[in-house]
């Protein structure tokens, strides 16, 4: 989505940072407006014998500042943003930045590997399907991604637990890496994590392998049986080559698109993933952080994937003007 | 296809699938043959803190069990033991306790352990910053703690309560290292603890495990196991799985995993341990006059008669509960053992809300009284387990038996809290956990409505004579009595339904030894973990 | 004929789901279909379906039952998990209730989920992307704008505040509408982007250029030219869309986010079932099985329709 405005990159960033505001102001009304606060939720136990005197809480509230107006909390939360202090979770007392740098990573890398899984079995599976549209493979791929296209990733995640960890045992069954990893070189150490993240990683690809395969081959059967192919063939271009070459330039418009979605899903879009392979990421931190009020970790974590956001959109609207030349016709 | 120009796809799939390959090979399963020396436990949340005083949430407690002492501690049975104190005496007019503290206990630095460390404690608990909720009310009445000499503690209150003694099950921390930064949750102290307990603290790795090891010079001796780690795995699905693997040793688990366990070939090997903890699972009424049926003590009554709860202990929760009668945990020192639980007597129910004056009308199923149906929503928090929401429709069926119509709404917890708090609720389902004393004045007495855990505003004047004699009675065979008959009446007047108590089913390795269940739990006592030893490694399951 | 294929499967995966969802309450239903009342046959199972109350002695006297013979929600503490029989076809759940009923059941929560997230996506979606498409511009420009707003806001955070807590007035709406609400606030992007896409194809395509340089104003361009064009990409998304409510309706319940208990739906008996997955498989494959078949329905529907309708693909 672009208007007249890609030649404008600061302008567009300002917009951006504008938007952001918006949205944290928004989320952070939000999760002052939800019933209960960080101290009162507590931690979700409840104990006869051990409960806190009303007065001590209303003690605690203030030391949150939980007592003040709305509007106040969030300019104090705002100024120091500004001056680079992502504050302290509520829950836990650790510094927001130490939480979600830890989990940044897991969240990320498991991002990015199922990306480049999405894409490296989407793209030659739906170039093949439009090669042979029609063929009895293009059909069984076909049925074959929308089958697994309709399997609830939970549900995927325990499958695949149980056949690769527990039945088979060629995989290991959640974490990020063995017990025993510690006291691993650094070889056999990245060795150890990349098996533990081959099963979430599949996890979560599965069903982008089904949407964008179908849009490849979509793209690709109108222009592969065009005059254009007629022509660079009766040039001597290879089949394969011109497959490659073409290919991927198609994929390209629904890449950047998959990677758009991507971005802001990052903080949600891995929950399940990480409820079930029991990796410690964002998704998880989020979840958590709503349901003990943690607001700090909350407004740090709608920080990121906003910024995230915003970063991808303003870089794919970017490439789109290089690679599609409607656009910047359009 | 033309081989000489593979796509990069097809390559990066080839690469993948041999680095996985790889990467499988270059990971063992756990090794079952020879016992490991950790003890490896799973839990599903982390600890809040690890500064051994704050946040107070389970799991921390348990980090602070097993990384230090406190003056006394329950055991299996419940009683007080000394810990770091070796004896103590009360003033004769119950304000003031002396404590002589046990020679020779030392931090895991080395430094000797003194009466200052325990006042220094006793006051940081005090210190709205340090968020130490659970002794937060047994210390609301001191008034001066001090240390009169290296061993010795002095401990004064307002006025005298009769269960002081429970307080000072918290956890002790060192003054030389966790006075350092005043604020005891963001300090240093509270990323790399020390204490004086049984296992020293190693590491913290946050979101996976916290691992400590065995403490060679504790006073009590050496622990049997050589560590403990504590790992945190949120799917309890998962960490079924990893105790069938071998990557655990120990673990909770909810009542349909203690179920499949039990029907599944390969989790016969592991071990059983069925305890009951001090819980209750009740329904709670709404007393505040907002529903004119609950103000009525046979309606309450006559709810609980309707519901046949044996065989859906013996069905539904697999024999992991027993129906309760009070908020006295049948065991647990101070429940009278002449109180059983309200039997299954629908004709019995049908009778009292008939005299109650809820009688069905022509061609109805629902009662109804002047017009207005016996109809009520029953409010729950949504919880982990999900056997919460089993319990609720089966005792939505079980009332519809007897004419009464209800609705189940379910909330998020903070949200339930908040309804809870303010008595937006009708009627409301929920579990409560107590600890071992008998005192429950937070929970019956009528000014507890406005400032305790009285949230279904019940009010009875001999409930809050018998618990203000209670709280001030030292003596331990008046107290007793005091006791049951508060229950007797708790009883009669039924205003917390008390279905069950739950059990805690744990599942471990059967090479582990020594496990002692309790009605605490089997981490947070005397002389607990550290007892826990592994059998002498033979051939493998 | 693989286009064809996909889109005669489709329909008819997803017309038998939604038949059997609709005659649920016939379909599974503990009131006998025929039964002797004091004056000839009588129909107890009509009679509750128009909530007419039906003699309690129906059972005794039952002529013809109905094929799956249970209410969904009748607890029966003595067939705890039972494995499928002759009595009971899908076995039982945790409570003892009919997994075959609860299915059929659930199947009308998860699809009238599936139909109200997608309904108001479109209903979201389809102006938006439509006058982005269309009018180009600054109109497109502003809607992009306001797209990265909802973009960079954490859906996660909605649903779990007006799924788990629902504060205020939102507390006195249906669960199904609730998740519907979410899923159509959250899921009106993609819906928007592909019908943008189409309408700024259709715009500048010959058909239309022609029609507006004779003169013709924009209603009658977008109902005589664009509106038709446009159908076949608005069917398409609300196919996928519908698809992809059904699994998120799942996934929200493995959550604690979904329709709560005891209602059934299929996503809840997922979560019941996984513990059981190795003792008690019954509980979640069929329940899985049901939710499979619904989105590979849209699926192939949403698919077909595109092979079909969209010039592009004609090969």
């Amino acid at each position: 989505m672009n208007g007249p405005a890609i030649g404008r990159p600061a302008r567009r960033i300002g917009t951006g940072l504008l938007t952001l505001l918006l949205v944290t102001w928004v989320v952070f009304l939000l999760s002052h407006l939800v019933p209960g606060d960080a101290v009162s939720v507590g931690s979700g136990e409840e104990s006869i014998g051990q409960r806190i005197p009303p007065e001590r809480l209303t003690e605690l509230r203030a030391l949150y500042h939980l007592d003040e107006p709305v509007a106040r909390q969030y300019g104090m939360w705002l100024r120091d943003i500004v001056r680079g202090d992502l504050g302290r979770s509520f829950h836990d007392g650790r510094p927001v930045s130490e939480k979600l740098g830890e989990r940044l990573g897991i969240t990320l890398t498991l991002n990015a590997l199922s990306l480049a899984l999405m894409i490296a079995l989407a793209v030659p599976l739906g170039a093949a399907a439009a090669l042979w549209p029609g063929s009895r493979s293009d059909r069984w791929t076909g049925a074959a991604t929308y089958a697994l296209y309709a399997v609830p990733v939970f549900w995927a995640g325990l499958l695949l637990q149980i056949v690769f960890s527990v039945r088979l045992e060629w995989l290991p069954l959640y974490g990020l890496e063995s017990p025993e990893a510690r006291a691993l070189e650094m070889l056999p150490r990245i060795a150890d994590r990349g098996a533990h993240l081959v099963l979430p990683v599949l996890c979560l690809s599965y069903g982008g392998i089904a949407y964008l395969s179908r849009f490849v081959r979509a793209n690709l059967t109108e222009s592969l049986h065009g005059d254009a192919v007629r022509a660079a063939r009766a040039r001597g271009l290879s089949l394969g080559r011109l497959l490659f070459g073409h290919a991927f330039r198609q994929a390209s418009v629904p890449m950047l698109t998959l990677a758009g979605f991507l971005l802001p899903g990052l903080v949600g879009g891995s929950v399940i993933v990480e409820t079930v392979f029991a990796l410690p990421g964002l998704g998880r931190l989020f979840v958590d952080a709503v349901f003990q009020r943690d607001v700090p970790v909350i407004m740090g974590l709608t920080l990121l994937s906003g910024t995230a956001t915003l970063a991808g959109i303003v870089s794919a609207d970017l490439l789109y003007a290089v690679l599609d030349p409607r656009v910047r016709r359009g | 296809m033309d081989t000489r120009t593979t796509p990069p796809g097809r390559r990066l799939l080839a690469a993948a699938a041999l680095l996985s390959i790889a990467a499988a090979a270059c990971v063992a399963p756990p090794d079952l043959d020879n016992a490991p020396g950790v003890v490896r436990a799973g839990l599903y949340t982390e600890p809040q803190s690890l500064s051994l005083l704050g946040k107070n949430d389970r799991n921390s407690g348990i980090v602070a069990r097993l990384v230090t002492d406190s003056v006394v501690q329950y055991d299996a049975r419940l009683e007080l033991q000394p810990m770091l104190a070796t004896s103590w005496e009360v003033s004769p007019d119950g304000r003031t306790v002396t404590f002589e503290l046990r020679d020779g206990v030392r931090w895991h630095d080395g430094a000797p352990v003194t009466a200052r460390d325990v006042v220094f404690t006793v006051e940081k608990s005090r210190e709205p910053a340090t968020e130490a909720n659970s002794f937060l009310s047994g210390f609301q009445d001191l008034v001066r703690v001090e240390a009169l000499d290296d061993l010795t503690v002095r401990a004064e209150y307002s006025k005298p309560y009769a269960d002081f003694l429970e307080a000072w099950t918290v956890p002790i921390i060192p003054e030389h290292l966790a006075g350092r930064d005043p604020d005891l949750l963001k300090s240093e102290f509270s990323r790399r603890p020390v204490g004086c307990g049984p296992f020293r603290f190693v590491r913290h790795e946050p979101g996976q495990e916290i691992v400590l090891e065995a403490n060679d010079d504790y006073w009590g001796g050496k622990p049997a196991v050589e560590g403990v780690t504590l790992q945190v795995v949120p799917d309890e699905r998962t960490a079924y799985q990893g105790l069938l693997r071998g990557d655990l040793h120990l673990l909770s688990v909810p009542p349909d995993i203690w179920a499949e366990a039990e029907a599944t070939p390969e989790a016969d090997r592991l071990g059983r341990l069925l305890f009951f903890r001090l819980n209750v699972w009740y329904v709670a009424w709404n007393q505040d006059g907002s529903h004119e049926a609950f103000t009525d003590p046979r309606v309450r009554r006559a709810m609980l008669l309707a519901l046949d709860r044996e065989p859906f202990i013996e069905k539904v929760l697999g024999g992991l509960g027993k129906a309760a009668a009070t908020t006295y945990h049948p065991d647990s020192v101070w429940a009278d053992p002449g109180i059983a639980p309200l039997p299954y007597d629908p004709a019995e129910a049908s009778r009292l809300l008939d005299e109650a004056g809820w009688r069905y009308p022509d061609g109805g199923s629902v009662r109804e009284r002047r017009s207005r149906p016996l109809e009520f929503t029953l409010l729950t928090p949504t919880s982990r387990q999900e056997i919460s929401g089993r319990i609720a429709a089966w005792i939505q069926q079980s009332l519809a038996e007897i004419g009464v119509r209800l609705e189940i709404e379910t909330l998020e917890f903070g949200a339930f809290l908040e309804r809870r708090r303010s008595g937006q609720f009708e009627a409301l389902m929920a579990s409560l956990t107590f600890t071992p004393i008998p005192d429950q004045y937070e929970l019956y007495h009528t000014s507890a409505a406005e400032d305790g855990f009285n949230f279904f505003s019940f009010s009875d004047p001999e409930v809050d004579r018998l618990l203000e004699r209670g709280r001030q009675t030292f003596d331990r065979a008046e107290r007793e009595a005091v006791y049951h008959r508060l229950q007797r009446r708790l009883e009669e007047l039924q205003p917390l339904s008390c279905l069950f108590h739950f059990a805690s089913p744990v599942l471990h390795d059967p090479r582990l030894r020594g496990l002692q269940p309790s009605p605490i739990d089997m981490w947070r006592i005397t002389p607990g973990p550290r007892a826990w030893s592994w059998e002498e490694s033979g051939p493998g399951p | 004929m693989a286009r064809t294929g996909s889109l005669l499967a489709g329909a008819a995966l997803l017309l038998g789901l939604a038949g059997v969802a609709l005659a649920a309450p016939l379909l599974a239903t503990d009131q006998p279909w025929l039964a002797r009342g004091p004056q000839g046959l009588v129909s107890p199972a009509i009679d509750s379906l128009v909530g007419r109350r039906p003699s309690s002695r129906a059972a005794e006297t039952a002529v013809l039952r109905a094929p799956i013979p249970y209410a969904p929600g009748r607890v029966e503490l003595e067939d705890i998990r039972k494995p499928p029989s002759k009595a009971h076809w899908l076995g039982t759940d945790g409570l003892g209730r009919d997994v075959a009923a609860r299915v059929v059941h659930g199947g009308r929560v998860s699809l009238t989920v599936g139909l109200l997230a997608a309904l108001a996506a479109l209903c979201v979606g389809l102006p938006v992307g439509a006058a982005a498409g269309y009018r180009g511009g600054w109109t497109d420009a502003a809607i992009s704008r306001v797209v990265e707003a909802v973009l960079c806001f954490p859906a996660l955070l909605l649903a779990l505040v007006v799924l788990a807590m629902a504060p205020g007035w939102l507390a006195g709406l249906p669960d199904v509408l609730r998740i519907a609400l979410v899923l159509g606030v959250t899921g009106w992007i993609p819906v928007a982007r592909y019908l943008r896409g189409e309408f700024l194809r259709i715009r500048g395509s010959d058909m239309v250029s022609a029609a507006r340089a004779s003169g013709a104003g924009h209603v009658r361009v977008i109902v005589r030219h664009i509106l038709p064009s446009a159908l076949a990409p608005v069917l398409v998304t609300a196919a996928f869309a519908v698809g992809a409510a059904v699994l998120m309706e799942a996934a929200l319940s493995f959550l604690g986010l979904g329709v709560r208990p005891p209602t059934p739906t299929w996503g809840g008996m997922l979560t019941e079932g996984k513990t059981h997955v190795m003792s008690a498989w019954w509980l979640a494959l069929f329940p899985g099985i049901a939710l499979f078949l619904a989105v590979l329905g849209c699926n192939l529907l949403g698919e077909g329709i595109r092979d079909r309708l969209d010039p592009r693909t004609r090969s």
